[in-house]
């Protein structure tokens, strides 16, 4: 079985990791609701559905839509909220993953919310981090956390402050640089970046003349965005020193390796687990196939080694055309 | 169209449905799977549906070659509830497809049930002689046109008379004047509902409806099939 491969396991997050794919926030539910399809603790874990402090009752339908080469999903951080998560989704998940990582997704609209959640869930047994989300607007300003520096320092510092288990921030596309943004993460004592989050979009009903989603834009996933998700980990890895899990239009090994090049020693699978349930399966085993027939020992030595660009090309621009 | 799949023919309720698409080859360009009413399944273990191109991934579907393979996860969500009562059936469109199964179930069990179909023209019409070949059910047909069947909409078949159990697929405007009509007739109403799905299983809270309580719904999981009092349909 692949995920028993020795050259898959890498220690991320002080943890050791069997695989270095994961099912990404919002495309696996809390565990249970793949359970019966795919043998979920054979994965290197997953992220759950965004937890907030209070329940969440989510935005009008339709809350998805197919857009060229993915879709596109304003679903609204639906969730039971942090009192039900801890006593109806947490222990499912301390008591069938036992291999498999589980990180919390974490969703606030002030830095408060956020401190809550984390705090609330500290203690806890059945999972091994946080995956902060901040592409949530701020309450204050309505400015996203992920889009503003200060904001996202002021969030991270607070965080840390909370907690001593791993604190992954997941990283939002709509900054001139996710470089910069990894950084500011680090230098708020971060342990880790998720690169990236779905792409702002809209999709238009022409013939009734109105948005498709209930909630007018939402955000775009698969494989549209994948070369998006691999610049973007490209930019985090060579800006900061944190683990990077890359994540954005992944449905096959040869495009979980593109991250892992690209400086991504985890990588996550959404809205391909739609397309297939065992996509994360079939990625995985595929990463084990391209380590074996390249007579490779170790995945992790092939974390962010990318070949430099050609001379006179300088690697960090961003300058398309 | 037909897919060999026994473990879903074998397990599968009237009411409940298959998301459909070619896995990980599906073109990038409709990703997404879709979900289907099942329609009729054999011994053999083969599952039907009933498919209507709307764009291009239905297109593609219907244009699958024998023997092709496809993905399909399934049975899903709540069946009907029928509970040896009489049932009176309101199909809307491709709303037909859960009804072609149950139908078949009633007769292969020596039982009848009305089954009424709308349709906005001639030219959308399934072709009734395959609807009598798979259900053993003649069925009653309607045309916003009057171009096939009796003109008029599909609820005007309705029987004011009958206690019967209503079930009903279809556009959500139909599912409105079916649920004034039961309500207004005392009549007990099941609905199966549609609504864009993600993954089917729960895990996406994409496919939500709203409840009579005010709470969203996940069609795929706590539906697809709804008692009427569960829903607030609006309109």
């Amino acid at each position: 079985m692949a995920a028993a491969s020795p050259a898959m396991h890498q220690r991320v997050f002080g943890a050791d990791f069997q695989s270095p794919v994961l099912l990404a926030s919002g495309t696996c539910g809390y565990g249970q609701e793949f359970a019966g399809l795919i043998p979920l603790d054979e994965l290197g874990g997953l992220v759950t559905k965004a937890v907030s402090v209070e329940p969440r009752g989510g935005n009008s339908p339709h809350r998805i839509a197919e857009t060229p080469g993915g879709m596109i999903n304003a679903i609204g951080l639906e969730n039971p909220g942090l009192k039900a998560f801890v006593s109806d989704k947490l222990p499912w998940l301390r008591d069938n993953l036992r291999r498999a990582h589980v990180l919390v997704n974490v969703v606030g609209w002030a830095v408060d919310d956020y401190a809550a959640v984390v705090r609330g869930l500290d203690g806890k047994d059945g999972f091994l981090g946080f995956e902060i989300n901040v592409s949530c607007p701020n309450v204050k300003d309505g400015a996203l956390f992920g889009t503003e520096m200060r904001e996202l320092a002021r969030l991270v510092t607070a965080l840390r402050a909370s907690t001593d288990r791993p604190l992954v921030v997941k990283l939002t596309p709509t900054v001139p640089d996710v470089g910069v943004a990894a950084r500011v993460c680090e230098e708020a004592g971060a342990d880790g970046v998720s690169a990236i989050n779905t792409f702002p979009g809209m999709v238009v009903d022409i013939a009734r003349r109105v948005p498709v989603l209930g909630n007018v834009s939402g955000g775009v996933s698969g494989p549209a965005i994948l070369p998006m998700g691999v610049h973007a980990t490209w930019r985090a890895s060579r800006s900061c020193r944190l683990p990077v899990m890359g994540i954005g239009g992944i449905r096959t090994a040869s495009e979980a390796l593109q991250y892992i090049l690209a400086g991504a020693c985890l990588v996550q699978i959404g809205t391909a687990s739609f397309v297939d349930p065992a996509a994360a399966i079939s990625v995985q085993e595929g990463i084990a196939e391209h380590l074996a027939a390249n007579g490779e020992d170790r995945l992790e030595q092939l974390v962010g080694t990318l070949r430099a660009a050609p001379e006179g090309v300088d690697p960090d621009s961003t300058v398309a055309g | 169209m037909e897919f060999a799949c026994p473990d879903i023919a074998a397990s599968a309720h009237p009411g409940q449905f298959v998301m459909l698409g070619l896995g990980l080859e599906t073109p990038a360009s409709w990703l997404v799977p879709r979900p289907f009413s099942i329609s009729w399944t054999s011994p053999g273990g083969v599952v039907g549906i009933l498919l209507r191109t709307y764009g291009e991934g239905t297109l593609a579907l219907s244009r699958l070659e024998v023997g092709r393979e496809a993905l399909l996860v399934g049975p899903l969500g709540r069946s009907f509830e029928t509970e040896s009562r009489t049932i009176e059936c309101v199909a809307g469109g491709v709303g037909l497809a859960p009804f072609i199964f149950l139908a078949s179930r009633e007769a292969s069990r020596g039982r009848r049930l009305q089954l009424l179909y709308g349709e906005r023209d001639a030219e959308a019409v399934f072709d009734p002689a395959l609807i009598r070949r798979l259900t053993g059910h003649e069925p009653k047909l309607f045309t916003e046109d009057g171009g096939a069947g009796t003109r008029g909409r599909v609820t005007a078949g309705l029987d004011p008379e009958s206690s019967a159990l209503v079930l009903a697929c279809g556009p959500t405007p139909m599912l409105q004047a079916v649920a004034a009509f039961a309500r207004r007739h005392g009549r007990d109403l099941q609905l199966s509902v549609e609504e864009h799905m993600g993954c089917g299983t729960g895990a996406c809270q994409g496919c939500v409806v709203r409840g009579a309580d005010g709470r969203w719904l996940k069609a795929c999981v706590e539906g697809s099939v709804f008692d009427a009092r569960e829903l607030d349909l609006g309109g």
